[in-house]
């Protein structure tokens, strides 16, 4: 983190409206974008009352397993012949097929209207389907979206569901430096997209506090290397992933050191970002609506070769099969990495989300999500490789735990 | 903002400048000359906004994809004209006519669009000039 940045606020919210003022007197308008900049952030004068949570493993009302289909080299966005069919690849978006899938969608979209055709088939309708289908027919097309399954069944809807653009998604050296430019423009493109979801009646899309707590202080040393010569198609440590979220920085809001006497929490160190989080129920209810009522249609069919393909009447087909590539388009660069989410019931009275010791916890308007994201301490490699797609009740009561813990030592403001 | 004003106030400049210069003395003397000169005032004047790569961005259109089917079958002198009287954004008609048919060279080109009086998709060939 700007570790200037952040004192700098510290003090003009400390020295308050004094400060300045005296800066202007004094003619240093070098500090102005400063007190803006510090302006722009919420910061309580006393802890906020936020309800406390408590959650037991007995309120689990659902636990969803996600295989992320990730690819070293980043999303697969090439184009294919398959008999007189044009294909356009849209999958492998690992840890963050919601997040990009707007912008990703832009991309394919373009190179597809440069065939001049009118119709055009998509393949899946997870949340990367659907988005390149409602891009699609925004730029005019005919649309028709051909797949086994519909957004609530897809792998899509086991996500968490919060803005995570760079989780997984590449590994930096396999993935080249050209894809960091194709990755802030999706990056980029999706955020634009989303903010017009926002303040909509049922919240399809809003922003949360997301606190980030630690029993240590934050550690803003220098990043590891990652391990030396070429990691190919398998990542061997966190540090081959690609990092790329300082690219965006200007569009999304940073993380602010919490105080200790505004810190609510039983954990010494704390900060707090406002983060942009999707609630699957009505996202996914409006995107499909929006389909239907723009003339979209959708035929429940089931491919097994990708010469299936050969028999639809569209000549364009956007593919956007995500981790299923690995089975029926035969696409073995797809590597499996397993996520799990523990669902129990809405608390809308605590709007907040939790990042601690490993485990991770959102607020939603369909649940609470309570994920293990990395309790063993392997980083980015936790997962990867991992194809089990059953529950594991065990992991789901460890990352419970670690909350139900953190809520058990506090004597919360207002709980 | 101020750095934003600054930097449309420069470009402003910069496709002033572009449009009051001669003609690039290469222009025309080899087939790869016009789309190179347009690369070069694309850089100056288009970059900014459509993006260095033509990929445009939630507000401003890409120049590849949409572009070439909204432009597919027109005369290459309406989209000159078009360029001509509205682009850049910020400073329109600043473009030479000879500046403004260099830079529609560097849009087809890098599109893969074959030179000629009219948009031509569907008979494009893989461009021979270096880009």
């Amino acid at each position: 983190m700007d570790t200037g940045r952040t004192l700098s606020r510290r003090g003009v919210f400390a020295g308050g409206a004094a400060l300045g003022a005296a800066a202007m007197m004094a003619g240093e308008h070098i500090l102005l974008p400063h007190a803006a900049s510090a302006g722009d952030a919420r910061a309580p004068a006393h802890p906020p009352h936020l309800v406390p949570l408590h959650p037991r493993v007995d309120q689990i009302t659902d636990i969803k397993v996600c295989i992320r289909p990730f690819r070293a080299a980043g999303p697969r966005l090439d184009v294919e012949r398959i008999g007189d069919k044009t294909v356009f690849h849209n999958y492998g978006h690992g840890g963050s097929g919601w997040s990009l899938s707007w912008g990703s969608a832009n991309l394919v979209v373009g190179k597809v209207a440069a065939t001049l055709n009118r119709k055009v088939a998509v393949i899946g309708c997870g949340i990367v389907g659907l988005t390149a289908a409602l891009t699609a027919q925004r730029a005019g097309f005919d649309v028709t979206i051909y797949t086994r399954d519909l957004l609530p069944h897809t792998r899509s809807v086991r996500a968490n569901g919060s803005w995570t653009p760079a989780s997984r998604i590449a590994l930096t050296q396999t993935a080249g430096p050209a894809f960091a430019d194709q990755w802030e423009q999706m990056a980029r493109f999706s955020w634009a997209t989303y903010r017009t979801y926002l303040g909509l009646p049922g919240a399809p899309i809003l922003f949360e506090d997301n606190y980030i707590l630690s029993d240590k202080p934050f550690d803003e040393g220098p990043a590891r290397p990652a391990p030396a010569g070429a990691p190919g198609r398998m990542p061997r440590a966190t540090e081959d992933f690609a990092a790329f979220d300082s690219r965006i920085r200007d569009i999304i809001p940073a993380a602010e050191d919490v105080p200790a006497a505004e810190n609510p929490f039983a954990a010494p160190y704390a900060k707090r970002h406002s983060l942009m989080i999707y609630n699957f129920g009505a996202y996914g209810h409006l995107l499909l609506s929006e389909f239907h009522q723009a003339g979209g249609r959708i035929v429940i069919r089931s491919f097994h070769t990708p010469q299936d393909l050969t028999s639809l009447p569209e000549k364009v087909i956007i593919n956007c099969p995500g981790y299923a590539a690995r089975d029926w388009w035969r696409d073995d660069s797809l590597i499996p990495v397993r996520g799990q989410t523990a669902w129990l019931p809405p608390r809308p009275e605590a709007p907040y989300g939790l990042d601690y010791r490993g485990a991770a916890l959102l607020s939603k308007t369909d649940g609470v999500m309570i994920q293990a994201v990395d309790l063993d301490g392997l980083g980015e490699m936790t997962g990867v490789g991992n194809s089990f797609e059953h529950p594991d009740p065990a992991e789901a009561a460890r990352a419970i735990g670690v909350f139900a813990d953190l809520f058990a030592r506090m004597p919360m403001a207002g709980g | 903002m101020t750095m934003r004003i600054k930097s449309t106030m420069a470009a402003c400049m910069a496709a002033l400048t572009l449009g009051m210069a001669p003609a690039h003395p290469l222009a025309a003397a080899t087939p790869c000359a016009e789309p190179a000169h347009g690369a070069d005032l694309y850089r100056t004047a288009c970059a900014m906004c459509h993006g260095t790569r033509l990929e445009g961005n939630f507000e401003t259109p890409a120049l590849t994809g949409r572009f070439v089917a909204n432009w597919a079958g027109a005369p290459v002198s309406e989209l000159e004209a078009y360029v001509h009287r509205a682009m850049p954004l910020m400073a329109p008609g600043t473009l030479s006519p000879d500046d403004t048919r260099a830079v529609v060279a560097f849009l087809l080109a890098a599109n893969d669009l074959p030179q000629g009086k009219t948009v031509r998709v569907g008979a494009r060939t893989r461009s021979a000039c270096p880009s």
